[in-house]
């Protein structure tokens, strides 16, 4: 019965020797960093009654993992979540390796690639669900906060630190604005320039009728490159969609049509000589068709079964 | 002010146009009615009388080609309420007309969100019922007895023509004659508008589009005379709108927003002042009264740039005032000390705004489900605008370039309603107006200087000068005819134009593209938007015309066989339908106010057949309707809204529900073999395909072939054990379970403890010697030994 516990005390102190050094990691950083030797003593070895949440990945500029960085960002943001959030306990230790620094560790769990996150639950050995499953979830830390509450039971609300630089950059323009109208403020006229009003008016409604605001909220791709053939189309092949490229397209060619019709009437009515007059008419009028057909034809090629179209086919 | 009331009809509008349209040096707008038209009334002895009947007969024309574009879904299908919502709507309506007014707005409707029920008189702008209930009254009182389904039916078309007359009015105010009879062409077939406004869509948005472009003309209408009649008018058609439409609130900040603007540019005047106090006040108090808005006026904080507005006109009417009082270093200090306070509110506001108002951000997977309220893509704004979305923004560079204090407001209307239509598409609806306003001015500049010989040669609209007061006195844009003389030397000047040649090329590919957008509105109209959802179509090879009326034919089977007080699960988006045309309780409909009692039928849905019984057992649930495109191969059936059944399921039961054990472990959203078992069972799968796979479709493809999906089935040997079929419409489009009682007697959790008797007996007796045995009685056998087992 004695060595048993002799053992057993061991056993005791070995575990709280790793929680107390485990909690002293996290204190310091929310993502402790871990190498070989690290993972093996603190993960691998068995007396642990705490979860690991590791990410495994690949930071080091030679490698060029850009997704690592975005995975990375998230992974910190929740982990900070986790550690700055009253319910924090020493339950749940979120870790990070690098392949650089402990590539045996890739080694051994036979990964080949990173990002890869994995939980090691307290008890018992990882199962199939303890991967996360990053190409059908994706990394947002709200879907990993939500596999982790899965997997250990420890519900995190995930807190993403204010993104200041929207009203900075707002209020800095603004500053710079009023700064600027300060200094001219003896000579205001610019403030009543009607083409800089209308200038500006324009822009902003062709950005939104060309679609600016999908992109924004939908953030599709510029282009799209087939990768058998290398052909890059610019326009997307659906109604229901479209690329940066294609809606680019569409604010020049609505610009232009706008510009033809500014240009008939200051045809019309401008003191200029009537040479000039006929050029400014004829070019307003061959703006107005030209990028008209063009931009049905586009429509048309997007929305299958139009049957209608102007100088182009 | 005399000569500014009562022009509200084309007649007197012309005769005061007369003096001023007189042959070649008549001022520029003034004559341009309708373009082309300047030329005609020039050499007649009375243009004025030739004008107002061309005006005249323009408008009864493109409010009657309005109302008959919009007849496409009457002629092919029937007179019927389309969609969803209407439905609703016009079981609101129907309610009103039997049991009156008061019953009406003290509705409480126990046959919707049971257990729950809905207080439909306090949660809906009644606008739309009461117009329509009310023009059927008036129509009964004159023994023109017609039915109010088909009041209900016709109402939008009837009012896209009154829509039509009030866009005219307000670009007369802000353009000239033609411009508006332009505006008024467009917006009558404009497809961006026609899409919420065909005949049996009969919903708010039909007749807020008119109240919104009235209120609007009444609004510039105030602000260019100042006086507290037009303001009144404004108010009253505000009330209206407030009373139809949750999209008032636009209203409610763009006019705060013209105002406000003006004051920046130092436009302020007496008569902005008395315009917006009268409107503040009196619209305020009104639209309070709509039982549904009650106090949101002076809570919320999308009203709150109005109150805000108001307090800054007055602060600064005192400053004026005080102007005059004080000196003028006293008053430089107090005034910058106020602006700078008032500037500061006001940019917290719009900062405050502007964050409230992406609410198309919201990820709450109820609002992101649907599909309106998505954001826009060009090829929508192409689609919804053709042409117009094109030229408008020539037509806000002339209105810029040419300011005044009404073209102030199209331009702030214009560029609030692109931004709004950017980022939700349902919004595109009040984009649509100003599109078309703008485009007019566009086209008709165009026309105005290239139709017509060169003698004719005219300016835009005079702009607008420092004295506005001298151009208020002179009443409207009209008979300004104190400007006329200071072009006359500029016209001279310009006397050459551009020949006869390059003119009427312009002029014929002008109207070439308008020929276009007209064709291009119809094909629209006639393809995309007159479709009722509740009939379906499909066309033969040889042209021929199926009509798939499945879903009327099971909401009348459940009419006639059920129970009067069933009630009848399914997912929301045929609540209204079943309240409408089948008379039943629902648990959820399309008015979505309770997540959770969503979540909860998205939950029985997407659960296996067992866990959802005891859902449905605790809703009460007698029969179970869902919709089911696999044979027809309809898109818009519940299993491909399945996903954000469990979405909004997930996002109230987490524990219960995963959106992830629905797909495969790659990612995919399967129903064949290769789907995820939980799918393969749950109780949307089940109740889709049940019997399915005994159905072969054609000879090509396997029995249990799903046509929508393009997928052979993974489960074909589907069982119920606690619902039954009940009924399967012809196309298999609409199915209907009924949900069994409790049986007798719970069957046991565990297994039957076996008890096999140690030794079996088998009786060897025959039927002839049925006698009585001795159960396990031992049978000695004579030369053989006992067996122990």
């Amino acid at each position: 019965m004695l060595p048993f516990y002799v053992i057993n005390g061991n056993h005791l102190t070995l575990l709280s020797e790793k929680l107390t050094q485990m909690m002293e990691w996290a204190s310091k950083r929310s993502v402790i960093r871990m190498n070989g030797d690290k993972f093996r003593r603190f993960v691998k070895a068995p007396p642990r009654n705490y979860s690991v949440v590791i990410m495994f990945t690949a930071l080091q500029p030679q490698r060029q993992c850009g997704v690592c960085r975005q995975a990375d960002e998230e992974f910190q943001v929740l982990a900070n979540s986790w550690r700055y959030s009253s319910a924090f306990t020493n339950k749940v230790f979120f870790a990070s390796v690098d392949f650089d620094e402990g590539s045996d560790v890739f080694q051994m769990l036979s990964m080949n690639s990173a990002p890869t996150f994995l939980h090691f639950p307290s008890k018992g050995k990882p199962r199939r669900s303890d991967t996360y499953e990053l190409q059908v979830r994706g990394f947002a830390a709200e879907q990993l906060a939500r596999w982790v509450a899965d997997r250990t039971d420890v519900q995190i609300r995930v807190i993403r630190p204010p993104n200041y630089a929207g009203p900075l950059l707002l209020g800095f323009l603004l500053a710079v604005i009023g700064g600027l109208a300060y200094l001219r403020r003896h000579n205001l006229e610019f403030l009543f320039n009607k083409n800089v009003w209308a200038f500006s008016a324009l822009c902003f409604v062709l950005i939104m009728t060309s679609g600016q605001m999908w992109n924004h909220i939908r953030g599709p791709p510029y282009a799209h490159k087939n990768p058998s053939t290398g052909q890059v189309s610019y326009i997307h092949g659906s109604s229901q969609a479209q690329f940066v490229a294609e809606t680019h397209i569409v604010l020049l060619f609505n610009a232009a049509i706008t510009m033809g019709m500014v240009l008939l009437c200051e045809a019309a009515t401008s003191d200029m000589d009537i040479g000039k007059r006929k050029i400014m008419c004829v070019a307003g009028i061959g703006l107005v068709m030209l990028f008209f057909s063009w931009l049905l034809s586009i429509f048309r090629a997007k929305y299958h079964g139009y049957p209608y179209s102007f100088l182009m086919g | 002010m005399a000569e500014h009331h009562a022009v509200s009809d084309g007649k007197h509008k012309a005769s005061t146009n007369a003096g001023g349209s007189v042959h070649g040096n008549s001022r520029p707008g003034a004559a341009g009615g309708g373009g082309g038209k300047g030329g005609l009334s020039g050499g007649l002895t009375q243009p004025a009388g030739w004008q107002s009947l061309l005006s005249f007969s323009i408008l009864f024309l493109a409010c009657l080609a309005g109302f008959s574009s919009r007849l496409f879904a009457v002629i092919r299908f029937e007179s019927i309420i389309h969609e969803f919502d209407p439905w609703f709507n016009y079981r609101s309506t129907h309610h009103l007309t039997t049991n009156g007014f008061y019953e009406f707005l003290n509705w409480f409707d126990e046959r919707a969100w049971y257990p729950l029920g809905r207080i439909v008189g306090g949660t809906v702008y009644p606008g739309l019922m009461v117009t329509a209930g009310l023009i059927h009254y008036m129509l009964n009182l004159l023994h023109i007895t017609v039915h109010i389904r088909d009041v209900c039916v016709f109402l939008a078309p009837v009012f896209s023509g009154l829509t039509a007359i009030s866009t005219f009015l307000l670009t007369r105010e802000l353009w000239n004659q033609g411009a508006g009879l332009l505006a008024a062409c467009f917006i009558a077939i404009v497809p961006g508008y026609i899409s919420r406004s065909v005949a049996g869509s009969f919903d708010n948005e039909g007749i807020a589009i008119f109240a919104l472009q009235f209120t609007y003309y009444l609004w510039v209408k105030s602000v260019k005379t100042g006086s507290v009649f037009w303001t009144i008018g404004c108010c009253l058609s505000y009330f209206y709108m407030v009373s139809a439409w949750g999209g008032y609130v636009f209203i409610i900040n763009l006019i705060p927003l013209h105002v406000f603007v003006l004051m920046l540019m130092q436009r302020y005047s007496r008569r902005v002042y008395i315009a917006y106090s009268t409107f503040y006040i009196v619209g305020l108090v009104l639209s309070m009264q709509i039982p549904f808005v009650g106090f949101q006026p002076i809570r919320t904080s999308e009203h709150m740039a109005a109150a805000g507005v108001f307090a800054l006109l007055q602060a600064y009417a005192f400053l004026q005032y005080l102007k005059d009082r004080l000196t003028r270093q006293e008053f430089q200090t107090l005034f910058f000390l106020g602006v700078s306070l008032a500037a500061g509110v006001v940019f917290l506001t719009v900062i405050y705004l502007t964050y409230t108002g992406l609410y198309a951000k919201i990820h709450i997977p109820i609002i992101a489900s649907v599909s309106e309220h998505q954001p826009t893509t060009w090829v929508s704004f192409f689609f919804d605008l053709h042409i117009l979305v094109c030229t408008f923004p020539a037509g806000l560079w002339f209105c810029i370039k040419n300011i005044n204090d009404e073209r102030v407001f199209v331009a702030l209307y214009a560029i609030s309603a692109v931004y709004f239509a950017g980022v939700m598409v349902r919004l595109m609806l009040t984009l649509t107006p100003v599109v078309c306003m703008l485009s007019a001015v566009a086209f008709s500049s165009v026309f105005e200087h290239y139709m017509g010989d060169d003698t004719k040669r005219e300016k835009p609209p005079a702009e607008d000068s420092s004295d506005e007061d001298d151009k208020r006195n002179s009443g409207n844009l009209y008979d300004k005819a104190g400007k006329v003389r200071k072009h006359v030397s500029e016209q001279e000047k310009a006397e050459e134009g551009l020949g006869p040649n390059i003119k009427s090329i312009v002029t014929m590919l002008m109207l070439m593209l308008l020929m276009m957008f007209a064709v291009h509105c119809t094909w629209v109209t006639s393809n995309a938007y007159s479709s009722p959802s509740v009939v379906l179509a499909s066309y033969n090879h040889d042209g021929t015309r199926n009509i798939l009326d499945d879903f009327r034919e099971a909401y009348y089977w459940l009419r006639q066989n059920t129970d009067e007080h069933a009630r009848v699960m399914s997912w929301w988006d045929y609540g209204y339908q079943i309240a409408g045309m089948a008379n039943r309780t629902t648990l959820v409909d399309n008015n979505t106010w309770n997540n959770s009692h969503i979540a909860l039928v998205g939950k029985a849905m997407s659960s296996n057949e067992s866990a959802a019984y005891k859902i449905m057992r605790s809703l009460d649930v007698d029969y179970v309707l869902i919709i089911f495109g696999g044979v027809i191969g309809y898109s818009g059936d519940d299993i491909n809204k399945f996903l954000w059944m469990v979405r909004i399921a997930e996002g109230e039961h987490p524990k219960d529900i995963r959106e992830s054990d629905y797909f495969t472990p790659q990612g995919e959203f399967r129903v064949d073999k290769a789907g995820s078992p939980t799918l393969l069972n749950c109780l949307m799968y089940k109740m889709s395909y049940y019997r399915f796979g005994e159905m072969q479709l054609d000879f090509r493809t396997p029995p249990g072939f799903d046509r929508t999906r393009n997928a052979e089935i993974g489960n074909k040997d589907i069982k119920f054990q606690h619902l039954e079929e009940a009924f399967t419409s012809e196309h298999w489009l609409v199915r209907i379970y009924k949900v069994k009682n409790l049986d007798n007697r719970e069957p046991l959790d565990h297994k039957l403890r076996s008890v096999v008797p140690k030794q079996k007996y088998t009786s060897k007796k025959t039927a002839k010697r049925k006698r009585g045995h001795i159960k396990n009685k031992l049978a000695l056998r004579k030369g053989k030994k006992l067996q122990k087992k």
